[in-house]
């Protein structure tokens, strides 16, 4: 009987490794916002597990303000996990660095192609002629959600703020009596300088030209900045320290007719008793705005020992019937994005118009110092300075990382 | 001490010297070699380049927006946070009734974290919805709300406050630690040579704490000089880089931009400096009771 035991426990124990998966993915995400998505997502990774029994994904969450830290850490730690999700601004860094696999040939055999993709977001993950990421999510900024009520009440017609002059003159409508015309805002954070490179691209200028070279200091983009400038006087006070959260404090409490956000400002709204519509973008009169492009790329770290499996799972949460149900911004699968948008925000078509026509911010592994560059710039110019003396500044210290 | 106690003292300090070595002086000499290197993230094999980076910071004008910042925020807080701290403990020293409550109540802010702080403070000081301009506007000290942290002429003091509002409590708690073993008898003799309140202060009170005041300053200002999560959290060391200091700094090149070796050199620069600054207040704390009597 000892004897039939034994070998029954040594028999489970060799089969043991038959049943067990066979690959763990370590999978991190940045701890998107809207309630109940950690359910769909889990809901999503439960069932790549069962239409792949050997890979196991482990998936970890990490708020916006930390990630960026623990992800270098962990790189530089030689801790990275198989699979993150990286913002559009990182990848260029993280690829320059050697950290992140090419997918250019397993994206080819799998016909996972940038025809399927937002354009923009797909050549965020592109550095040196090199895939570095597939696109999970995207956005776009800016819109302007406005007050209808407040528009209402200053005789100011919603048409007008897709332009300059319009909204300039809508934003002076507005302003006066404990109200704020426009929520520009200026502190040091990256949503500062997407939405002014919003109107600089809407402008026709650019942050970087072809060649790599500074193009702050061009006269379209200083025209853009002067315009900023004379609008800056229609926004609440104490800008150079306000985010589009604070800006959105005060669209929600009634005190400012209009905020500039991406479409994901559409549920917060939704849930309020604010009557509220929006503008897509701003541009001079004829022209159409371009927006500036946000979002997630999908990206295998180069320490991974499961590269294939880490594919796959990208495969699987790009996929048109998945990717819509991942993430809270606007999937970046063109498909699965229509059926998003027609589902959960208002003015589909004309978002996804904007969404067709953004544009990226530079895709140069220096991005975060020129970001830097253009923070403080953008401070100068909301605190007065002479605009065309500042954007040549800011020019200097962008050129000489080249 | 014998062979066998020498043997035992190593053997006690060893985990202690271990964890240090690994924990303290590893990371100090990796930050000092890094500054000797460039290196940053996409070029992360670190290339010898001696004292190039620190030529480089120096040149920079934003160092010396920085260390005139790093020197206003270390002071400006050090001074307010003691003076505070050493009132309140005089004040806590006289048996007032509900003493226990009140100290407790004047301790709070020292408990809360600062992360906490400076967000309660972001909100306080917000320039259309904070209490402080409420406050200061329904009590006649200004006439329209001003932007306290978005401004560069106020962002500074503004955050100074916060941090001694957080850091006071500290001080405090060491004072009357201090005041309460001050001699009774010392004081009673003062009091009949005919001493006033502050005679007595200066002439015996403060001499008899003297010890408790130079740590005290000390910790505070090395304490100071680290602080980061307030600064980082209610201003980002804007407006225009007016309340930047050495940490803020230090994060936003390292974790920020990617750049270690530049992130490292301002690291050991704020060290030096921060030495200095401690051994300028040890020296002339030194040089002053020394042309003092012992209490």
């Amino acid at each position: 009987m000892k004897r039939l035991l034994t070998t029954s426990t040594a028999a489970l124990l060799l089969a043991g490794p038959a049943f067990a998966q066979e690959v763990t993915l370590q999978f991190w995400d940045n701890q998107q916002t809207e309630s109940g998505l950690s359910q769909y997502q889990q809901e999503a990774v439960d069932r790549f597990m069962q239409e792949n029994p050997e890979i196991r994904v482990e998936v970890t969450t990490i708020p916006y303000p930390e990630y960026q830290q623990r992800l270098l850490t962990a790189v530089q730690g030689g801790n990275a996990p198989d699979i993150a999700t990286l913002d559009q601004i990182w990848t260029g860094a993280f690829a320059a660095a050697g950290a992140l696999v090419p997918l250019d040939e397993r994206a080819e055999a799998a016909g996972v192609s940038r025809d399927a993709f937002f354009g923009g977001a797909w050549d965020s993950a592109v550095y040196e002629d090199g895939l570095y990421g597939i696109p999970f999510n995207v956005d776009v900024w800016q819109f302007s959600f406005f007050n209808r009520a407040l528009l209402e009440e200053a005789g100011v017609a919603p048409e007008r703020l897709a332009t300059f002059e319009g909204l300039r003159e809508a934003a002076e409508a507005l302003s006066g009596e404990g109200r704020f015309g426009v929520g520009l805002f200026g502190h040091q954070g990256e949503d500062t300088v997407v939405v002014a490179n919003s109107f600089i691209f809407s402008n026709g200028g650019q942050v970087l030209a072809e060649d790599g070279s500074c193009a702050l200091d061009e006269p379209a983009a200083v025209e853009a900045l002067q315009y900023l400038q004379e609008l800056s006087q229609f926004a609440p006070s104490g800008i150079l320290n306000a985010s589009s959260g604070d800006m959105r404090e005060l669209f929600l409490n009634g005190s400012l007719a209009i905020e500039f956000w991406p479409a994901l400002e559409q549920p917060t709204l939704q849930a309020s008793d604010i009557d509220w519509g929006f503008a897509v973008g701003t541009a001079p009169e004829g022209e159409t705005p371009v927006g500036t492009f946000g979002g997630w790329n999908l990206s295998v770290f180069e320490s991974s020992e499961h590269k294939d499996a880490a594919w796959k799972f990208i495969e699987f949460l790009t996929r048109e019937d998945v990717n819509g149900d991942v993430v809270d911004l606007i999937p970046a699968n063109v498909a699965a994005a229509e059926s998003f948008l027609a589902a959960n925000r208002e003015g589909a078509d004309r978002i996804m118009a904007h969404l067709e026509n953004a544009a990226p911010r530079p895709l140069s592994p220096h991005y975060l110092q020129i970001a830097d560059a253009q923070m403080d710039l953008y401070q100068d110019i909301y605190s007065g300075a002479e605009v065309a003396a500042a954007a040549e500044e800011a020019c200097a210290r962008i050129d000489q990382l080249r | 001490m014998t062979r066998r106690d020498q043997w035992l003292l190593w053997l006690f300090l060893a985990p202690t010297l271990l964890l240090m070595g690994v924990f303290l002086y590893y990371p100090m000499i990796g930050t000092v070699w890094e500054s000797l290197h460039q290196s940053s993230f996409i070029s992360p094999d670190p290339e010898f380049v001696g004292a190039q980076i620190y030529s480089r910071v120096l040149d920079d004008p934003d160092f010396g927006t920085i260390l005139a910042n790093s020197l206003v925020w270390t002071v400006g807080v050090v001074a307010l946070q003691n003076v505070l701290g050493f009132a309140a403990a005089m004040l806590l020293n006289q048996g007032l009734p509900m003493q226990g409550v009140l100290r407790a109540l004047v301790l709070m802010p020292f408990i809360l974290p600062g992360v906490v702080t400076a967000i309660l403070w972001r909100f306080m000081y917000d320039p259309q919805l904070g209490l402080v301009n409420s406050l200061m506007i329904r009590t006649g000290l200004v006439e329209d709300s001003a932007a306290w942290l978005a401004d560069p002429g106020t962002a500074m003091a503004a955050v100074i406050f916060v941090a001694v509002w957080k850091g006071f409590p500290f001080s405090m708690l060491i004072y009357l630690a201090a005041l309460q073993n001050v001699d009774e008898s010392q004081l009673e003799a003062a009091t009949l040579d005919g001493a006033g309140p502050v005679r007595k202060l200066f002439d015996v009170v403060l001499p008899a704490i003297r010890h408790v005041v130079l740590v005290n300053i000390v910790l505070t200002l090395i304490l100071t000089f680290n602080y980061f999560d307030i600064v980082w959290v209610l201003t980002r060391g804007g407006p225009q880089d007016s309340t930047h200091i050495f940490p803020t700094k230090i994060y936003e090149t390292g974790f920020g931009q990617f750049q270690f070796g530049e992130a490292a050199t301002y690291g050991v620069m704020s060290i030096l400096v921060l030495a200095v600054l401690v051994a300028l207040y040890v020296i002339v704390e030194r040089g002053t009771s020394r042309r003092r009597p012992e209490a």
